[in-house]
């Protein structure tokens, strides 16, 4: 690799690495929020009450239903006429978590529905009640499945993200695109950008991989 | 500010302006997708090493990488090379190349589902192989695909917003004008919103119509 063909790229990599920060800032903080609320999400539907389950479904209906740049054009259009000034950091991290949430609730649900139904039968015929069963019995081997469909959510929000840069949050996509207005090097520069999303991509898909290998049986 | 449900109806025709290059889109980037799933998928499943390894780079790269930057990086990087692409094509190509990759595992998955034996009970009464998948295989698979492949396709419609940021002027794009003009952003983004559910809807709708269509009775 000659340094005339990355040339450009490689002067631009300590610019860059600001916008990696504020990725990966806004990635776990996201992260965080969208494994809470959507583990919220997922207990409403499996044991909340009637009410509560079709709020849950409606809030599902509509993350479904509406792309995620909309929700980040109207937190950030829309916010300021209600006279709340939030950091568009902690607004575009709030808007992706409570998005990603949606489909976390997907993953935690289906773990524990994939849970054979003869396990809850068998904790209540040796008398333990409902939660014990849920914590002691049901969530360790709900937890084991989790691992692939969670990690691929994760992947999903690292790529959802990028969409920030579109309300001016200054991620590693935004500058990005800044270098390329001044350079006029796409390639290089979308290309090193591309290639940093797959780094870190690459690096939740192996801890994912780790972690299933740690937490399954041994056959 | 009061929310005003007359500005609704206001914003309806103009948004409307947008909405014809959003159905076209989508429509375009979902049949495309499907289509480019299948040479996809054959070179997963390919015999050849080197064509199953070439595959699977090409979809680990777009599968870890935002669709926004690569939508960026064939619009900016098509012009520089001086085949300068509109947005739309641009948007268009991008979301072929990701969501293809997706569809290919869906459609690997689907094939992979259906059991051996029935390849075996195809071969047992004479067909060819290639018969065998075509006959017995291939309809069964085609069931399995349906829900996944409608669920993808909500993904496509959803994601047809990012070529706003290439200039085309869809729905969020036109949204997003008269929400500078106007400044009445409530209403402007709640109808947004709802044109988005009533698309996204009517799709799995009729996604769930074919797949009732197509379901086996038994």
């Amino acid at each position: 690799m000659s340094t005339a063909m990355f040339g450009t790229l490689i002067v631009s990599v300590p610019l860059l690495m600001r916008g990696v920060w504020i990725t990966l800032l806004l990635t776990a903080s996201a992260a965080v929020l969208a494994t809470a609320f959507g583990f919220v999400i997922a207990s409403v539907q499996l044991f909340g009450g009637f009410a509560l389950r079709a709020l849950a479904e409606v809030y599902l209906y509509i993350v479904r239903g509406v792309p995620l740049l909309v929700l980040l054009f109207a937190m950030y259009y829309a916010l300021p006429y209600a006279g709340i000034n939030v950091d568009p950091m902690l607004g575009g991290a709030l808007v992706i978590g409570l998005y990603f949430a949606a489909f976390m609730a997907d993953v935690f649900r289906g773990a524990v529905l994939a849970v054979a139904q003869g396990q809850w039968e068998a904790g209540r015929s040796i008398g333990l009640r409902t939660p014990r069963i849920f914590s002691d019995i049901i969530l360790p081997q709900a937890i084991r499945v989790t691992g692939p469909p969670y990690i691929n959510t994760l992947v999903m929000l690292v790529k959802g993200t990028s969409l920030v840069s579109i309300i001016g949050l200054a991620d590693v996509t935004f500058v990005g695109r800044q270098i390329v207005e001044r350079t006029l090097a796409p390639f290089q520069i979308f290309g090193g950008v591309a290639f940093i999303y797959f780094v870190i991509c690459f690096v939740l898909s192996r801890c994912g991989a780790y972690l299933e290998r740690r937490t399954s049986y041994v056959h | 500010m009061p929310f005003d449900f007359t500005l609704i109806g206001r914003t309806v025709p103009v948004l409307a302006q947008g909405l014809y290059l959003t159905l076209a889109l989508s429509a375009l980037a979902i049949a495309l997708s499907a289509l480019w799933g299948l040479p996809v998928v054959l070179g997963l499943m390919s015999r050849f090493r080197a064509v199953t390894v070439g595959t699977r780079t090409y979809v680990e790269i777009v599968r870890n990488t935002p669709v926004l930057v690569q939508m960026y990086f064939i619009f900016f990087g098509s012009s520089i090379a001086g085949y300068p692409l509109s947005g739309f094509t641009a948007g268009l190509i991008a979301l072929t190349l990701q969501n293809g990759a997706y569809i290919a595992e869906i459609y690997r998955a689907g094939i992979q589902s259906i059991s051996k034996r029935q390849t075996e009970a195809g071969l047992a009464i004479g067909l060819t192989p290639g018969a065998a998948f075509r006959i017995v295989i291939l309809p069964q698979a085609l069931r399995k695909v349906l829900p996944p492949l409608a669920n993808q396709g909500v993904v496509i419609i959803k994601d047809t917003a990012l070529v706003a940021t290439l200039s085309v002027a869809e729905l969020t794009f036109q949204a997003r004008l008269l929400a500078d003009r106007t400044a009445a952003v409530y209403e402007i983004f709640l109808t947004l919103a709802l044109f988005y559910i009533a698309i996204t809807s009517a799709f799995a709708a009729c996604m769930r119509l074919l797949e009732w269509r197509l379901r086996v009775v038994q």
